[in-house]
């Protein structure tokens, strides 16, 4: 493993599996905690729609995948706000068009045979630079935006209605979380694919969950833990030539298994 | 003379097409301690939500305060009906309070050290100091509830307004919450929406009977005249139907306490 560290690519995936762990472990805190883990679920397939305009039209996949993924964000926003019991039908819906979309302008982009497989299961050896500088960026919107606003998102997400009594605008930050949820979605696809970032958003923050008293602890926690899944996995995946998306997840998988044992046992 | 905190006026609310709420009229005077009473689906909560101004009126005008309802929400602490949700959440009892400070005046980043003392002064008023840093999911249902009155009582408010706040709680802990409403009661209104009849009445002043239309009772002069059974001191519950329902109370507006007789 140490000689590998030699290779840029390599480099480049540990820098990539450390940043996407560390927004993943906060977001998805704010994911769990408010409930919305089948609505980041629908943004990460919908995204696919994304990613497709993206290769379609020659846009850079990140811009394409984000743009794609915050006008499903708001569009399920809207909605929750308005139908909240048909919630799970619409996040169907918009989740099934997406990848429609995506696979149909792949389709229709001439000669361009793009390998489908790597979205949906992370290609996190192809990082390039230019997507470590998004990724540092959105971990930094993140980290500024959960600590300016800390006490409205804590207010938002442990009783909304309460909120909205003590005058805080509830439907940004719903709002806010989404977007924030969408852009992480995003930059995971890189590293554990659409099919899996649900599983690295909630594994992590189900055991920190259990070991955290309040919502600063468990976002802090989650990050850790996240990072050391994705690192454990990589290494798993290189030493056994696995496909390091599932690795991770497997890894997190077996983790929460022997956590969950212990901590019954306690 | 008190005067009023709550005065609504004819306030009609309908859910689509479905009325839940018919030309109710209340004036809730200061220290009062009012007991909403009604069947499920009666309108109590509707009521409540239109005081808070969670709902937007559609007839009739409430002034909460001389003032309309979203712009005297820092006068109104309120305790929602199920404090069991989210009992998972990682949230510290102190944090829970916290929640309770009106948005301005914020330090920049976290809390400040005065609102931070202002809400260890309101979990001392509940009795649950030493749980300032437990995590909320640990208490009791009904350590629960003192927390959320404490986040009520954290924005210093006029008007307390509780729905249910007994619904899950053992029967210990009932009296003990109604006893702390009633110590909080010497310098705030109280109004309390309430299934628990012969409990609420033991220490409300007066009772308002929703569904659809709104009856209203003064009980605080009548209270001493019915006696209480064994060490509870509970009322017996066919006095106080017969009480609230008799025809010769001349407290009662007639025409709307046929209609509660008649919901029965």
């Amino acid at each position: 493993m140490i000689e590998a560290l030699q290779f840029s690519f390599i480099q480049h995936a540990l820098i990539a599996g450390i940043l996407v762990s560390l927004a993943a472990g906060i977001i998805g805190s704010l994911i769990v905690v408010n409930r919305m883990v089948f609505l980041a679920g629908g943004i990460a397939h919908t995204s696919y729609g994304g990613i497709g305009l993206a290769i379609f039209f020659g846009l850079p996949i990140f811009l394409g995948a984000s743009l794609f993924a915050i006008g499903a964000a708001l569009l399920i926003a809207a909605l929750t706000l308005k139908k909240r019991h048909r919630m799970d039908t619409f996040i169907g819906l918009i989740w099934a068009v997406g990848m429609a979309i995506g696979v149909i302008f792949v389709d229709l982009t001439p000669g361009y045979n793009v390998d489908l497989m790597s979205y949906l299961f992370g290609s996190i050896l192809a990082v390039s630079t230019q997507d470590l500088y998004f990724m540092s960026a959105l971990l930094i919107v993140i980290l500024f935006v959960v600590v300016f606003w800390y006490r409205d998102i804590l207010a938002v997400s442990y009783d909304s209605e309460y909120a909205q009594l003590r005058g805080i605008n509830v439907r940004f930050f719903y709002t806010l979380i989404l977007i924030l949820s969408a852009l992480t979605v995003v930059i995971a696809i890189k590293v554990v694919g659409l099919i899996l970032v649900i599983a690295m958003l909630t594994i992590p923050v189900y055991i920190a969950e259990k070991l955290s008293h309040s919502l600063f602890s468990m976002m802090f926690l989650s990050g850790l833990i996240a990072t050391f899944f994705t690192l454990m996995g990589l290494w798993f995946s290189y030493t056994y030539n696995l496909t390091s998306g599932a690795s991770i997840i497997l890894v997190s998988a077996a983790s929460l298994g022997i956590f969950l044992l212990l901590y019954r046992g306690k | 003379m008190n005067r009023s905190v709550i005065e609504i006026e004819n306030l009609s609310f309908a859910y689509e097409d479905q009325p839940v709420l018919e030309k109710v009229n209340l004036a809730v005077e200061e220290k009062d301690f009012l007991a909403i009473i009604g069947p499920n689906g009666g309108g109590k909560s509707t009521l409540l939500k239109l005081i808070l101004g969670l709902l937007p009126i559609q007839q009739g005008s409430i002034k909460v305060l001389g003032e309309p309802p979203k712009k005297s929400l820092d006068k109104i602490g309120y305790v929602p009906q199920n404090t069991n949700i989210n009992t998972d959440f990682p949230i510290k009892v102190i944090e829970v309070v916290l929640i309770g400070h009106v948005g301005s005046k914020r330090p920049l980043f976290g809390y400040s050290k005065d609102e931070i003392a202002c809400a260890m002064g309101a979990l001392a008023q509940v009795g649950m100091e030493q749980f300032a840093h437990g995590k909320i999911g640990s208490l009791s249902g009904g350590q629960r509830q003192r927390v959320m009155i404490a986040r009520a009582l954290c924005a210093h408010p006029r008007i307390l307004i509780l729905d249910e706040p007994t619904a899950s709680i053992d029967v210990k802990g009932q009296k003990e919450i109604y006893d702390l409403l009633k110590v909080l009661n010497e310098h705030i209104t109280v109004i309390v929406v309430s299934h628990d009849i012969s409990v609420i009445l033991e220490y409300a002043n007066k009772v308002a009977h929703v569904n659809k239309q709104l009856s209203f009772h003064d009980i605080s002069d009548k209270k001493s005249i019915f006696h209480t059974h064994g060490n509870n001191e509970h009322f017996c519950e066919i006095e106080l139907l017969q009480m609230l329902g008799a025809e010769n109370c001349n407290t009662c507006d007639h025409e709307s306490n046929a209609v509660w007789r008649e919901s029965k």
